[in-house]
């Protein structure tokens, strides 16, 4: 029980923040009237049962609160020179990049010097807003008495009471048919603010299985041109894309045509079923990774190798682009390459599965 | 083919048995060097390439240039844009066997280059040196596109290179003479995927040259480089550099005075 006990009246309800004051060995009315402002202060706080036990208070006046008041001035005052600092930087400092000469010129230091000047300013205003509160506002300890454990049995008995006699008297408890109106109506409000939101949704359709490649497409490089075989030499890769509207910028059509060296076409093992995907010692492989979509272009010509450089997985094109090393687990699809009688390589198919990571739907 | 077609037309069947008979002598020459150009016939440089071959190179590809088993490639018809950046750039010699020849210091000098290439053409020709002087006359914007689509994925957006498989990398671009980006593209220098004539052209090379040396005198802007490597040193500078400041200034606010 706390030190005010003995204020409340008997069957223990507690003065609590907020009450209003207990009657009791209060100060008389003349007492009240001849009281300074600190003696009330004080009193308001007993009151509350709160008790001040130390407080230090900066000397008006004093040379450490004039010190004091000097730098906080300081800080703001800086805080406000750096902002028209970064005013004047913003608009008349040179800000071109050469793009030729190199090395140092003024140019360089537009962006730091702009970021220095925003970061002094708003760290001006945070020291300056810190040293006031530490070196003049008063520092001081002060208790309140709190009463422990739970509320008295009385208490609680009687507002538990309460509540329950306000459900009954407002009828909440017996008018179902309200209840349940109102429950339909909310839900159908809550679900009406968020309908709206379903327009976003789309159903993808064949989208993840399908790329641009049909039968017969020509594989162009960025430029636009079709690619002859002699166009490349062993060791040789060249990112080739669909040619259709867009092609350059289609994300899953996007593949590498890869021309192996001797020795790699003798080690050539082909997936299953796609023996014949090859165009001599040429090979086509989707750019995107199985593992998370990255393009997988860095290629090592000695080895053979294609490697992601989000995450290290590495594939191998002589055994069907299989993955060998790194998070990814599958092979990267092969685009089936030919000829056509212009002397120009073309698609035999779309890929013959989905390209790219892996999707809820896909089978493998 | 249409050259000969159209030769066949203008000439008679005469010519036509003549011309037959050249080809054969071609022909034949083509094939016969790899066995006997080593005696004779040889021009002065190519001789004294030679030399330089016998003492340097032929440990490990060979008397005939036919390439020794598991310690150096044969460089028939390698062409002598492969001999100049390999040897120019120092990469060969090799210092000793490992996962891939690094630049170091040349040991031959500019007159021992071409003395080799010389002597390596000899064998068969491969890529040539390019003819033009400017090796930068090129469209800067198609240069960037060609260079982030072909090589930004392993010698990174700035030229900065990267990992690659089984400790091999792909070298920083810092030191590439415009040359040497220019061989190293036409030859395909170790796992470097080669760049023909047919595949970028002459101009794209220049265009390519031209976009990796302007980044590389480009000044950084926002001062500091930070090996221009990406969010992954930037991140941690900002990570030591930034939480250390907010911890010192959580301890001074704080902290009474």
């Amino acid at each position: 029980m706390s030190s005010h006990a003995e204020n409340g009246p008997p069957g223990g309800a507690q003065p609590m923040p907020g009450n209003p004051p207990q009657p009791g060995p209060g100060p008389t009315d003349e007492e009240l009237a001849r009281m300074s402002r600190e003696d009330l202060v004080v009193l308001g706080a007993k009151m509350d049962g709160v008790e001040v036990v130390y407080s230090e208070l900066v000397e008006p006046g004093s040379t450490a609160e004039r010190r004091a008041e000097r730098q906080v001035a300081a800080a703001f005052t800086g805080a406000g020179l750096a902002a028209l600092a970064f005013m004047v930087i913003f608009v008349a400092w040179p800000w071109e990049v050469e793009t030729a000469g190199g090395g140092f010129d003024l140019s360089t230091l537009y962006t730091p010097l702009l970021g220095l000047m925003m970061g002094l300013a708003i760290t001006l205003v945070g020291i300056g807003v810190v040293l006031w509160a530490k070196k003049l506002m008063p520092y001081e300890v002060a208790v309140q008495e709190r009463h422990e454990g739970a509320s008295p049995e009385i208490e609680r008995q009687t507002t538990a009471a309460t509540l329950v006699d306000i459900g009954n008297s407002t009828g909440i408890a017996r008018r179902s048919i309200i209840k349940r109106s109102l429950g339909f109506g909310g839900a159908m409000l809550g679900l009406m603010a968020i309908f709206p939101l379903g327009g976003l949704i789309k159903k993808p359709g064949t989208a993840l299985f399908e790329t641009p490649w049909e039968p017969g497409m020509r594989l162009l490089t960025l430029n636009g041109l079709p690619i002859r075989p002699d166009d490349m030499r062993p060791g040789a890769l060249q990112t080739v894309f669909p040619p259709v509207e867009g092609g350059t910028r289609s994300a899953d059509g996007v593949a590498m045509l890869i021309r192996l060296l001797p020795q790699q076409v003798t080690d050539y093992r082909a997936r299953e079923g796609q023996e014949d995907f090859r165009w001599n010692d040429f090979v086509a492989y989707s750019k995107i990774c199985t593992h998370a979509g990255c393009p997988v272009s860095l290629y090592e010509q000695e080895t053979a190798r294609i490697l992601c450089p989000c995450h290290q997985s590495q594939f191998d094109a002589i055994d069907g682009a299989r993955s060998i090393f790194g998070p990814a687990s599958r092979s990267l699809p092969q685009l089936a390459v030919e000829v056509d009688d212009d002397g120009y390589f073309v698609a035999k198919s779309d890929f013959i599965e989905p390209i790219g990571p892996a999707f809820w739907e896909r089978s493998s | 083919m249409t050259r000969v077609e159209r030769l066949r037309k203008r000439t008679s069947s005469g010519l036509a048995l003549g011309i037959a008979l050249v080809a054969i002598g071609f022909g034949y020459s083509a094939v016969a060097p790899s066995s006997s150009a080593q005696d004779d016939g040889l021009s002065v440089e190519a001789m004294a390439g030679q030399e330089i071959y016998e003492n340097g190179c032929i440990t490990c590809h060979g008397r005939n240039l036919e390439g020794v088993e598991d310690q150096g490639p044969p460089l028939i018809g390698v062409g002598e844009a492969s001999v100049y950046f390999q040897v120019s750039t120092g990469r060969m010699p090799l210092k000793q066997q490992e996962a891939q020849a690094q630049r170091k210091t040349p040991v031959y000098d500019d007159a021992e280059v071409n003395q080799l290439m010389a002597f390596i053409e000899t064998y068969g020709g491969g890529p040539e040196l390019p003819t033009e002087e400017d090796l930068r006359d090129g469209e800067l914007a198609e240069g960037g596109e060609l260079f982030r689509l072909n090589c930004a994925s392993c010698h990174n957006f700035a030229g900065r290179g990267g990992a690659l498989s089984s400790g091999k990398n792909a070298p920083a671009l810092d030191q590439s003479s415009d040359l040497d980006i220019y061989t190293a593209m036409l030859s395909g220098p170790q796992n470097m995927p080669v760049f023909g004539d047919n595949q970028l052209t002459p101009e794209n090379k220049r265009a390519i040259i031209n976009y990796v040396q302007t980044l590389k005198d480009t000044s950084d802007p926002g001062g500091l480089s930070i090996g221009r490597a990406g969010p992954v040193p930037e991140g941690l500078i900002i990570w030591i550099v930034g939480i250390a400041g907010c911890v010192i200034a959580c301890f001074w606010v704080g902290t009474r005075s």
